[in-house]
């Protein structure tokens, strides 16, 4: 099975792949209404990120999901700083576990709202 | 009149169990009829502490009728029955042993026995009284397998050993060892607070809400989570099961409870759902949002025997069953619930399907598969139908979604239940239930209660 990693993709993270050449590889889901990179993920990674992240799960599809936000916002700055989606954006936010931890033990107290009107 | 219309069905046992007493100065002369007193407590996790159940949330049901026609803590017979025949003494079907638990040193201390009356305070008010006709001991690890099933007795639907990853066997396993058997009587009724309030239908307001609406036929839909597009789908299209026309209603019921982390919080759950009628995507002339108080066993074909008998009660004709219905992990075959429906589950004491036993239910099930966005079709589609390859929505993607704060699309969920899930999220400083969350619940509760 062939795992991946879903980036979502708003308006600024948009504007942030701008001429990364990633462009080209968004896929679109949802009649068009959602934008979205995938990066691949081989099965010694996703070992990995299991075993790092007792929250994360392998679904149907062979995403890896819930894993920690913290952990979400630095693939999506390895995406941009690599200009790539293959395997070493993930070794890259690996790289970085430790960190990644540090605010992932925060972030079960505290996420920031979205700021729109309720 | 057509010989094809469905009938609301009587309450499950033939008429509805209410022990509620709302007249204060009743209430208070059979206060003072007590023999003793006993502030009741959180059931806490046997290992971690963490609270897992509250036995007030099973008083308020049985006293108000969800539960008809249990009308108290079991006694030792009528547990051993339900566990080996999944039915009440008085031969009515029922899934789970429902018990008023307390430790050896609180029996010692409350010094009762058989014939006394206990009064129950909570959050230090008085709210309930216990009958004791038996008190006995149980082995709460013996009551917690018992309760479940098991992959030698239950082959049919049992996948897996059960064990303390499953968080309704923990709830049992929890339990105290000695149990007070008998009947409650709530004599000073709890407040439901905001937004709970408006969402309190117990079967007998719900049956005269029905009546008011012209509803002759509901469909009910189980609940635990926020709604998106692929439920709303869900809802919509089971509705044009009925009889002659599509059912009338559809009722919402979510169950208020102790909460898993990760799981959205109960304010968001109720008010999210209200957003589907008040914003018009199902008309609020055909949809209704109700709660029940329970915390959940996940007992999957066990648990649908049980949301059967609230919603019967409730005054429902029919209920929908999905996939998986109320299950964590894989101790159940993923149709366990379906397979109940339609064939019956023989180990569990249904050598055919619940509505098809004596002293079953009436309740009609709806068994469903899902909904899910099909590029092709350019529609929300049913799994079933649609030949194409579809988009399909895990609640963990969305879920996923949602924490790195982007808005999903509104053909996933609709922007204004993204307005009440932000809403919460800005109240609990969280989208999703965390410990700090799950503990302040447990110990504010959903209610409040005046001085008698
Ligand atoms: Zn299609």
């Amino acid at each position: 099975m062939a795992y991946f990693m879903v980036v979502l993709l708003d308006d600024s993270r948009m504007e942030k792949i701008k001429g990364t050449g990633l462009e080209e590889h968004i896929k679109y889901m949802f009649g068009g209404e959602l934008r979205l990179l995938e990066v691949e993920v081989n099965e010694d990674l996703k070992n990995k990120i299991l075993a790092e992240f007792e929250t994360a799960r392998v679904d149907s599809r062979g995403a890896i999901t819930d894993v920690p936000v913290a952990f979400m916002r630095e693939l999506f700055n390895q995406v941009v700083e690599k200009k790539s989606l293959g395997p070493e954006v993930v070794e890259g936010v690996l790289a970085k576990v430790g960190e990644i931890k540090e605010m992932a033990a925060k972030e079960s107290e505290y996420l920031p709202p979205p700021e729109i009107e309720v | 009149m057509s010989s094809l219309l469905i009938e609301r069905p009587l309450p499950h046992g033939g008429r509805l169990v209410e022990r509620v007493i709302e007249d204060k100065r009743v209430a208070r002369k059979i206060w003072k009829s007590c023999n003793a007193v006993y502030e009741i407590k959180p059931t806490l996790h046997y290992e971690t502490g963490v609270p897992v159940r509250n036995v007030y949330r099973e008083i308020m049901s049985i006293c108000y009728g969800f539960f008809s026609p249990v009308e108290g803590s079991m006694k030792q017979a009528e547990v051993e029955r339900v566990l080996k025949e999944r039915r009440l003494l008085n031969e009515w079907i029922f899934p789970y042993p429902l018990i008023f638990d307390i430790s050896k040193d609180d029996l010692n201390k409350l010094g009762v026995e058989v014939g006394d009356r206990l009064g129950l305070t909570l959050k230090g008010k008085p709210f309930a009284i216990l009958d004791i006709e038996e008190i006995y001991e149980i082995d709460p690890e013996e009551l917690a397998y018992k309760t479940f099933g098991d992959p030698e007795t239950n082959p049919e639907v049992v996948q897996q050993k059960f064990d303390k990853k499953h968080p309704g066997w923990v709830i049992y396993r929890s339990h105290q060892p000695y149990v007070l058997a008998g009947k409650y009587t709530i004599i000073n009724p709890p407040k439901l607070k905001p937004p709970f309030d408006r969402f309190w239908f117990p079967p007998r307001k719900s049956r005269e809400e029905f009546e008011k609406r012209g509803w002759r036929t509901v469909i009910n839909h189980q609940t635990r989570n926020v709604p998106h597009v692929g439920h709303e789908f869900l809802m919509k299209c089971a509705a044009f099961t009925g009889d002659v026309e599509p059912c009338h209603g559809i009722l919402v019921n979510a169950v208020i409870g102790v909460k898993r982390r990760g799981d959205y919080p109960d304010e968001a759950i109720v008010e999210a759902h209200e957003a589907v009628n008040k914003y018009g995507y199902i008309k609020p002339e055909r949809h209704l949002v109700s709660i029940v108080l329970w915390d959940m066993r996940y007992g999957n074909p066990l648990e649908s025997l049980l949301h059967g008998i609230i919603r019967q009660n409730m005054g429902c004709t029919h209920h929908m069953f999905g996939r998986d219905h109320a299950a964590v992990g894989e101790y159940y075959d993923k149709f366990a619930t379906q397979i109940l429906w339609t064939k019956g589950i023989p180990s569990f004491g249904f050598p055919a399907p619940p509505t098809d036993v004596p002293y079953g239910l009436k309740i009609r099930p709806q068994n469903m598969r899902e909904f899910s966005y099909c590029p092709t079709c350019k529609e929300m589609a049913y799994s079933e139908t649609c030949g194409h390859k579809r988009e399909k929505l895990s609640g963990s993607f969305l879920r996923g979604m949602v924490a790195e704060g982007v808005q999903p699309p509104s053909i996933i969920m609709r922007p204004e239940v993204y307005k009440v899930v932000v809403k919460w999220w800005k109240h609990f400083g969280y989208p999703f239930c965390n410990e700090k969350y799950v503990i302040n619940k447990e110990k504010e509760l959903e209610v409040d209660l005046e001085d008698l």
